[in-house]
């Protein structure tokens, strides 16, 4: 046991390693990305405040009873998933397809190590650091503004409700990347799910009544920014932590029998 | 490595094309069983190297997937290196290897070297164990820089010996190659098989090899299995094939004067009549008598027996896809 | 290859509309055995509705109408973000993918051989894709007014006749701005990131996220400055039939595409020549 913990760990620093050698090739990428996150970052404030009243100076809660320094901490958030996702989803998930389409999979369902692990694991980009880092950058310094006390407690809540919003956004991108065992062409649903996660960065309030739910009970949403917001703004309530990790238990568990279940169609059906 | 009884049959969805077809296809399903292989059984000793022939979609590559455990079996049973396949345990995928000629697992945009490191680890070997095992096999295959430039950047012959390389890094006594020599020169084909003869003597490694070129198949494989139909048609040694496939031989003829080509039907199928200069297929039975007679009646001024060439029966199999 | 403007016009335009037919008709073929990607890529275009959500709460909520500076009723609001949707979808444009797909693949070449400019084999295939497109978007929108039916409003035709060019000005724009980066991929093999860069000023600026009316005075005249607000919130605007000034906005994209016509030419021939000299 202690020994195979010793294995993934090792196989998960060579993975690593071996990906930023070959990214280091693409300075000019990085650049770009760059330049793309601080574009993004500066269109998404200047969107928000627009519901902070041009003409008005403030008025204190545009978006969903959110005031301005608070709605920033969504944006941070959101900025930070954003940021795993670039530096850690995309790079892993996307490369699903093709590893089916190319039939390289073999190699992978071949190797003594779990392949749900290698899929997700085997690479990672720096692109999206940067990105993570000015995420939490405003998370924390919008928080800050918005009056709360960054203790320990907060901070420790803070933390993990991110890991629970970022294996939430992980499990629903594998489902979603699973299904290529069945239909080749996922690219495009992953896009239409990345379109509608673009509605976490606004807190849940903010939409009418009716998307509120969808992106509660559907698309977790709210879970993925709003909650750990909350956390940071030291108001989570005890059931909605609560109920974030459990979505998130339950959908990275789903996506695992999932993979399991797709496996078995693979090496049932595949010529 | 056991197989007994092996038999895949894949379920095909019968779907009209078209929107109208896909949603009747979604209602109400509808399957047709294809066999791809029906009951395969062969036994295969360790140490040895075997040849796996047969035309395309004979089920060459089904019976792999289900040796290397990738796809289970519908029937019967395999059994590799001690282990059931497709339960694919971990001693089992330490155990074997494929390499597939047409797929690669290196990484694209970096030196090989680095693709060896990954597997190294993801097969628990120590960095010492590692780097002795890369320099035998860089040794055996004759690579050394070429470890260090990126995978894009070599020929198609150094990019199969690195693939031959990060398959055989865990040292699998069971080495399954499909296809290994596709696309590669005639140089760089007789090098991969001179490796795999070393690599099979000094490590005693199984192999099963399927390939397209005749030349892998009569320098490395003593005993062949021909699939055909999805049905193990032949399981022997190389040179006995010859008989199975052909059960005729060809016998050639020098002539004193050229004769009509009615005059030969008596004797065998006339295969071709060039002047004085006749070939003639005489079924192996009927040889003996036959020569005797032509020896006797016709003014034979040169006569001469033999196989027709194995590489032409296969290749006539494959062409054709029909057993003679 | 170096075809100039020809004297003889006629039998020149008879040869160009057959090629126009040939190739829109094979594409449309094409794009219908695509069609299940393409209704999710219609689906991918969801961000204006998610915005709706959050405008037409702050309109009910927070600031009210006049804090917001929208001047925009709430029907009005959803008929612009509907709007916005319809224009996107027929403006979307993916020709830096197609011909970086294409010139990887080394199917650029023989294309080049042939003796019609590339770029209009992209032209037919977008168009066919939005023809696709089309009975999707249909659908979409009738259920949008399912939805919200307070909103529902068709545009009178005349609205419709200016839509209409004004979608396919939009298009035009956007498939030259696009094509210009495409270009730069004889040049650099990763030019398609820049895509990325030029993508964000077209989100923020183009009305797709929020009408332009909404944005503070100097930020929006810088926008009308640029071609983005023309490539959404126009189009969208004249479908919602809210007010908006027609004539200066159809010269301004009659402008933008003056000036970027002659420019992808000019790139396109310096591409080529470097592509040339390149031996592929």
């Amino acid at each position: 046991m202690a020994s195979d913990w010793r294995r993934y760990a090792r196989t998960l620093r060579r993975f690593w390693g071996t990906a930023l050698a070959g990214q280091l090739e693409y300075q000019l990428n990085l650049l770009i990305e760059l330049l793309a996150m601080v574009g993004n970052l500066a269109g998404s404030l200047f969107v928000l405040s627009l519901f902070y009243g041009n003409s008005s100076g403030g008025a204190g809660t545009g978006l969903g009873g959110w005031s301005w320094p608070e709605a920033m901490v969504v944006l941070g958030v959101y900025t930070l998933l954003d940021g795993v996702s670039s530096t850690l989803l995309r790079p892993n998930l996307s490369r699903i397809v093709t590893h089916v389409q190319e039939g390289t999979l073999d190699f992978v369902l071949l190797k003594p190590i779990d392949s749900q692990f290698w899929l997700s694991a085997r690479t990672v980009s720096p692109a999206g650091l940067p990105e993570i880092a000015v995420g939490l950058a405003l998370m924390l310094g919008a928080g800050l503004k918005a009056g709360t006390r960054l203790d320990a407690t907060t901070l420790a809540l803070v933390a993990v409700l991110l890991l629970s919003s970022t294996l939430i956004l992980y499990a629903l991108w594998f489902l979603l990347a699973t299904t290529s065992i069945w239909f080749v062409k996922t690219w495009n649903a992953t896009e239409v799910l990345r379109a509608a996660l673009a509605a976490g960065r606004y807190p849940i309030t903010a939409y009418p009544a009716g998307l509120r739910t969808l992106f509660t009970l559907v698309l977790p949403v709210a879970f993925l920014t709003t909650v750990p917001a909350e956390a940071v703004l030291g108001r989570v309530s005890g059931p909605w932590a609560l109920a974030s990790l459990g979505v998130a238990a339950g959908f990275l568990l789903l996506s695992r029998a999932f993979w399991r279940f797709a496996l078995r169609f693979y090496t049932s059906a595949s010529s | 490595m056991v197989a007994r009884g092996l038999g895949k049959t894949y379920r095909v969805a019968d779907k009209q094309p078209g929107l109208g077809g896909t949603l009747r296809h979604f209602l109400r399903r509808r399957h047709r069983d294809v066999p791809a292989v029906t009951d395969v059984s062969f036994t295969i000793q360790p140490g040895e190297i075997v040849g796996f022939l047969g035309p395309n979609g004979a089920g060459k590559t089904t019976t792999l997937k289900m040796l290397t455990g990738l796809i289970h079996p519908t029937a019967g049973s395999a059994t590799v290196a001690g282990y059931t396949p497709h339960r694919r345990q971990r001693g089992f995928l330490t155990a074997i290897t494929l390499v597939m000629g047409q797929k690669q697992q290196l990484i694209w945009d970096l030196p090989p070297l680095d693709s060896l490191r990954v597997n190294a680890a993801v097969y628990g070997l120590d960095d010492s164990e590692a780097k002795r095992r890369i320099d035998e096999l860089a040794e055996m295959l004759e690579l050394g820089e070429e470890l260090t430039r990126p995978v894009r950047k070599l020929s198609l012959g150094q990019r199969m010996k690195a693939e031959l390389m990060a398959a055989l890094l865990h040292r699998p006594a069971v080495l399954f190659l499909d296809e290994p020599s596709l696309g590669l020169d005639v140089n760089a084909q007789a090098r991969v098989r001179q490796f795999l003869v070393d690599y099979n003597r000094r490590t005693g490694a199984t192999v099963l090899l399927t390939s397209h070129y005749m030349a892998d198949i009569t320098a490395l494989c003593p005993r062949v299995l021909l699939i055909h139909g999805g049905r193990l048609f032949y399981d022997g040694r190389l040179a006995r094939l010859s008989e199975r496939l052909a059960p005729w031989r060809q016998v050639r003829l020098e002539l004193a004067q050229p004769l009509p080509a009615e005059t030969f039907h008596p004797y065998g199928e006339l295969e071709s009549l060039d002047g004085a200069a006749v070939r003639l297929l005489i079924p192996r039975q009927q040889l003996t008598e036959a020569v005797a007679r032509l020896l006797n009646e016709l003014p034979v001024l040169d006569l001469e027996v033999s196989d027709p060439p194995i590489e032409e029966l296969i290749g006539r199999l494959f062409r054709k896809g029909v057993v003679a | 290859m170096n075809r100039r403007w020809p004297r003889a016009l006629a039998p020149e335009l008879a040869r160009g509309l057959r090629i126009a037919r040939v190739l829109l008709v094979t594409q449309y073929a094409y794009m219908l055995e695509y069609r299940a990607e393409i209704a999710l890529w219609a689906l991918s275009g969801v961000l204006p509705f998610i915005m709706l959500g959050v405008w037409s709460a702050a309109l009910t909520g927070g600031g009210g109408a006049a804090g917001l500076g929208l001047g925009l009723s709430q029907a009005e609001l959803a008929r612009y973000f509907l709007g916005a949707f319809i224009a996107r979808q027929f403006t979307v444009v993916w020709v830096v993918w197609a011909f970086e797909e294409d010139s990887v693949a080394g199917r650029l070449s023989p294309y080049l051989l042939q003796p019609l400019q590339p770029l209009w084999r992209y032209v037919a295939a977008h168009l066919a894709e939005q023809a696709t497109r089309l009975p999707f978007v249909v659908v979409i929108a009738a259920l949008f007014f399912l939805q919200q039916p307070a909103a529902f409003a068709l545009p009178s035709p005349a609205r419709l006749l200016l839509a209409l060019p004004a979608i396919w000005m939009a298009f035009a724009i956007h498939f030259l701005l696009q094509s210009l980066i495409a270009i730069l991929c004889f040049w650099s093999e990763r030019a398609q990131a820049l895509e990325r860069l030029l993508f964000i000023p077209y989100l923020f600026l183009s009305g797709l996220v929020a009408p332009l009316a909404a944005f503070p005075p100097g930020v929006r005249q810088v926008a009308f400055l640029t071609p983005f607000p023309y490539m959404i919130g126009f189009p969208a605007q004249l479908l919602a039939g809210l007010e908006v000034p027609i004539a200066s906005s159809f010269a301004a994209m009659a402008g933008w595409i003056a000036l970027l016509l002659p420019l992808t030419a000019l790139a396109w021939r310096a591409g080529v020549r470097r592509y040339t000299a390149m031996g592929g």
